[in-house]
């Protein structure tokens, strides 16, 4: 069993409830910073800890705070992005739907931080009986003296106030979400300037993911020394792993980043194998715009080394032979699927969620869609492969916002593993259409050569 | 048509959750409690009553409520049935369930059954992949979906619509 820092309470009867909550140790952490520590020596402590931005980029999220303007006079605002969208990704919503309070606790002394008086959650639409949740566990808060004006008597004054989305992946982009949060459509804005230096209402804000904020919490507590020592190198803390596809046990899982992927994958403790005996084949393992692994590479990096369910590890090789930690979203494949059609599927959602800002994202998303439905009905031409090949290469970093990228990403690792998959579709467009290619080589061994 | 007592209760504590003068942050959460309010649906009519409310343009509002997926510009049945299709579904068997659903009620996606009862929708991901398949259904998800628990669920929906008439 590793560490477990944010779900360790989550199965405890009744931690919805503020007073449970509090009674298995709740709300300490806001004690401990509001009364004893200065605002910098909080940014400090999140600095310290090494923890990385939870929705995906993993940037440094004590950096980020650093980088909030204070212009005299000027309000600063704190924004939780719960906007969580990416498909594979469902972690946020477990956290909130089942331990709120932490969430409203990690927000609290976030807002202490870096002096926003005035907290939005940004939540997805879509996650509509969850608003009742957050909005339940602020007014307890509230009601016991953990948020509103002279808040423990220290002269800090916070609100927090839960804002719905209303079906738009790209308002998780901050700067889109912040265009939302003002009544907008979600159009990612140029940077610069960034948002810690004109976002909210061109004023200094901080957008954070769910995850990241209730991680303020044990850093807190523990301090962010203690913090950084779990976990291995610049992976430290815990993660909240989204596991689904064929699996035995999908679900949430808080890991301590040193475990393999294989324990993760098949360990009873975690994903339980796959149904039915069936092999695997590949996986997504950090949300759907990351580069999909045939199993080889998956468990194994390119120089044969084990692969572990951490940043650093599940990079190894770049983009040519490893993949990204994103989001924790972790898509598994069997040997049944086609990943023709799962390609396709994505990248329908992505022209789905382009907001036609740019037209490499707008433009190029759609044409990939009907590429890969052409070759997925059998249909299509080698060229095809090639042309979509040349578009995504096109998206990539000619976009105003990252969205662009994760269209591209997905489309061209499909290619690059599961080249021979696609060209099947063409040369046995018959045969395609009445079965699937299996597993193929996908989880041969690699070979590795060995140098003196 | 305008807000009752209660729904202006609501607008209100929207609109007081930001600055004086940035109203215009509540566009989305207004637009939501009108859809709420008036059929499940914005027609232009009412997408001009918010803007009148927010002290927006007309035009303001019009491009936030055709961006966003989540607001009806046209109106739909009494139970919309909103099955996400994305990969991880996919995994799980999605297209069978969504297939299901249309042949079960005589409905394509983006239909509505001829008696008003059901619209059935396709969606992208909507964050429930470790309990696929699923679809949303007014405020919350249906889960686990098989084609037993549709059965169930359309019955159960056809129950409560004769109940309430």
């Amino acid at each position: 069993m590793g560490v477990k820092l944010l779900l360790e309470k989550a199965h405890v009867e009744g931690i919805r409830s503020y007073e449970v909550y509090r009674r298995e140790g709740g709300y300490r952490s806001v004690e401990k910073a509001l009364k004893t520590m200065s605002t910098d020596a909080i940014v400090e402590e999140v600095k310290k800890s090494g923890l990385r931005g939870r929705g995906g980029a993993g940037f440094p999220a004590g950096m980020k705070w650093s980088f909030i303007a204070k212009p005299e006079g000027v309000p600063r605002h704190l924004v939780c992005n719960a906007d969580e969208s990416e498909p594979g990704t469902f972690k946020d919503r477990y956290l909130m739907e089942f331990i709120p309070h932490l969430l409203i606790e990690g927000l609290i002394v976030s807002s202490y931080a870096l002096g926003s008086h005035d907290t939005y959650i940004y939540i997805r639409g879509e996650y509509a009986w969850i608003v009742d949740i957050l909005e339940n566990a602020i007014n307890e808060a509230k009601a016991n003296g953990w948020l509103g004006k002279n808040i423990l008597g220290t002269g800090f004054d916070c609100e927090i106030h839960v804002q719905r989305g209303a079906g738009a992946y790209i308002c998780g982009e901050e700067t889109a979400l912040i265009e939302s949060l003002e009544g907008k459509r979600g159009n990612p804005r140029l940077k610069p300037p960034f948002p810690a230096v004109k976002g909210l209402w061109q004023r200094p804000t901080v957008v954070n993911n769910v995850e990241t904020l209730a991680s303020v919490v044990p850093i807190i507590n523990l301090g962010g020394e203690e913090y950084a020592k779990i976990g291995v190198g610049k992976s430290t803390g815990t993660k909240l792993i989204s596991a689904c596809g064929n699996i035995n046990k999908p679900g949430v899982y808080e890991i301590d980043m040193t475990i393999s992927v294989e324990e993760f994958i098949y360990s009873d403790e975690y994903c339980g194998g796959i149904p039915n005996g069936k092999r695997l084949k590949a996986c997504i393992p950090g949300g759907s715009s990351v580069p999909i692994l045939p199993a080889n590479l998956l468990l194994k990096t390119a120089k044969g080394e084990t692969r572990y369910m951490n940043y650093e590890s599940l990079s190894d090789g770049g983009f040519a032979t490893g993949s990204m930690m994103g989001s924790g979203g972790f898509i598994v494949l069997d040997e049944d699927q086609c990943v023709v059609k799962n390609t396709y599927t994505l990248a329908r959602f992505y022209r789905h969620e382009s907001c036609g800002q740019c037209s490499p994202c707008r433009e190029g998303t759609g044409w990939m869609e009907k590429l890969l439905l052409r070759l997925e009905k059998g249909q299509g031409k080698i060229s095809d492969i090639d042309l979509l090949w040349d578009i995504q290469s096109k998206i990539e970093g000619n976009t105003i916002c990252p969205l662009g990228d994760a269209a591209a990403w997905p489309v061209a690792a499909a290619i690059r593993h599961f080249r021979d998959e696609f060209e099947w579709h063409v040369t046995h467009a018959e045969e395609a259409q009445k079965r699937n290619y299996g597993l193929a080589h996908y989880a041969d061994a690699i070979h590795v050569p060995v140098t003196a | 048509m305008k807000f009752n007592e209660e729904q202006l209760t609501e607008f209100k504590r929207l609109v007081a959750r930001y600055p004086e003068g940035k109203q215009k942050s509540a566009l989305l959460p207004v637009l939501h409690l009108a859809q709420e309010s008036f059929g499940n649906w914005l027609s232009a009519e009412t997408l001009d009553y918010v803007a009148e409310l927010l002290q927006l343009q007309s035009i303001e509002v019009y491009e936030v409520a055709t961006f966003y997926s989540m607001y009806n510009l046209k109106p739909v049945g009494k139970y919309t049935f909103e099955v996400c299709q994305t990969g991880p579904c996919m995994l799980r068997g999605s297209d069978d369930i969504i297939k299901y659903i249309g042949h079960t009620l005589g409905i394509k996606p983006g239909e509505t059954s001829a008696d008003g009862l059901f619209t059935l929708k396709t969606v992208e991901c909507l964050g429930a992949c470790g309990y696929a398949p699923m679809m949303q259904m007014g405020k919350h998800y249906r889960e686990h979906l098989t084609k037993e628990k549709i059965d169930a669920i359309i019955n159960e929906c056809r129950k409560n619509a004769t109940a309430n008439n």
